[in-house]
């Protein structure tokens, strides 16, 4: 069934809608803007993995098959670095899963711009897997300028050249590092700062977006020092964001007063 | 134990068990509490809001207790490279791109300064 009529976001959910593109199309849609740029940033963000895996003792399968399944920068950096320092698995275990709470609400909010109401759960499931910092911090911007009907092979079509790209630098990232310079390598660890500061100042629309980012760098400092291990990043991000979302209440009672 | 790594299962399970369910789990839990919020409920702003102050502070943390060679820095060579990649973001038509190379080159001359 596909609609005549043209792309009107209103309607959206009447009918099929693909926006005049077929779903194979919108994959490769999405495949496209994840090599316009945020692949490289991905997978620069990566290269240092494979060198912990390295270092920890694991086979090149491994570093790869690490970034495929956890999918997240931070826990794998922690699992190697726990492996190298003979930390005992439970506590490993612990430590992976307190760093992937994180998670939650990038999920949470993503999914609704996804799924429409014949979505199935394997799918959701998948689509899930695929949530990581940067597949939601473009996803959040881009999602919305794609019709219903085919923002799930575009997102499909993003993240697949996103864990593409990781995977091969993951096992360059194996072989080479150790062997860069000194400010060559600070240039690499420095592209996930830079990259994601910038990315969420350009996705910042409303008060409560510029809030939310403001907020949580300013926090990161007092986390530090006052809350418990593991558990900080989730207290600052519930802290910060509650308090953005608070003052986009009030900016709107005023408006509306 | 390097040994051991290097041979048969032990190394698949170790990821799968410890790394890979452990981290996973949050994921699969999301999918159930995504499922009665609609793209327009008032909850996805304050949830977004959320994940976007946790991933500013990922992003303050790196920055604050790095590892690696960014650790070998002063703070002032870690954040002015921030000030001046978003010096340029603002300056060159926002763009994500100018942000990146202007603080990547600003980081190098900072490394390259304090060797």
């Amino acid at each position: 069934m596909i609609s005549a009529a043209p792309y009107d976001p209103l309607t959206a959910e009447a009918a099929e809608d693909l926006g005049g593109r077929t779903r194979p199309r919108w994959f490769v849609e999405g495949a496209r803007q994840a090599l316009s740029g945020p692949m490289f940033v991905v997978a620069v963000s990566l290269l240092s993995v494979g060198g912990l895996a390295r270092d920890a003792g694991f086979s090149v399968e491994i570093a790869v098959a690490s970034t495929i399944l956890l999918w997240a920068g931070p826990a794998q950096v922690l699992f190697f670095g726990a492996v190298a320092a003979k930390t005992s698995w439970p506590a490993i275990a612990v430590t992976i899963s307190l760093s992937s709470v994180r998670f939650v609400p990038m999920v949470v909010s993503l999914l609704p711009m996804l799924r429409t109401k014949r979505t199935g759960l394997p799918t959701l499931m998948l689509a899930a897997h695929c949530i990581a910092v940067t597949v939601w911090a473009e996803g959040v911007r881009r999602i919305p300028l794609v019709p219903r009907d085919g923002r799930l092979a575009f997102f499909f079509g993003f993240s697949f050249i996103c864990f593409l790209g990781t995977s091969i630098s993951t096992a360059i990232g194996y072989v080479l590092i150790g062997e860069l310079p000194r400010p060559l390598a600070a240039c690499l660890l420095f592209m996930t700062p830079i990259y994601f500061v910038a990315t969420l100042t350009r996705n910042a629309k409303r008060p409560i977006d510029r809030w939310a980012l403001v907020l949580g760098l300013a926090m990161a400092p007092l986390t530090e020092t006052f809350a418990p291990r593991g558990l900080d990043l989730m207290a600052l991000g519930l802290v910060a964001g509650t308090g953005a979302w608070l003052i986009q209440r009030t900016l709107d009672a005023r408006v509306s007063a | 134990m390097s040994e051991a790594l290097d041979h048969g299962l032990w190394p698949w399970l170790a990821l799968i068990l410890f790394g890979f369910l452990p981290s996973e789990v949050w994921r699969m839990l999301s999918v159930f509490l995504a499922r009665g919020i609609d793209e327009s409920s008032p909850w996805l702003a304050w949830v977004r809001a959320v994940a976007t102050a946790l991933l500013a502070g990922v992003v303050g943390k790196l920055l604050l207790s790095p590892n690696g060679a960014l650790a070998t820095l002063p703070l002032w060579g870690r954040l002015g490279p921030l000030a001046v990649g978003m010096i340029a973001f603002f300056a060159i038509r926002r763009s994500l791109f100018a942000a990146i190379l202007a603080g990547e080159a600003a980081i190098i001359a900072a490394g390259y300064w304090t060797n």
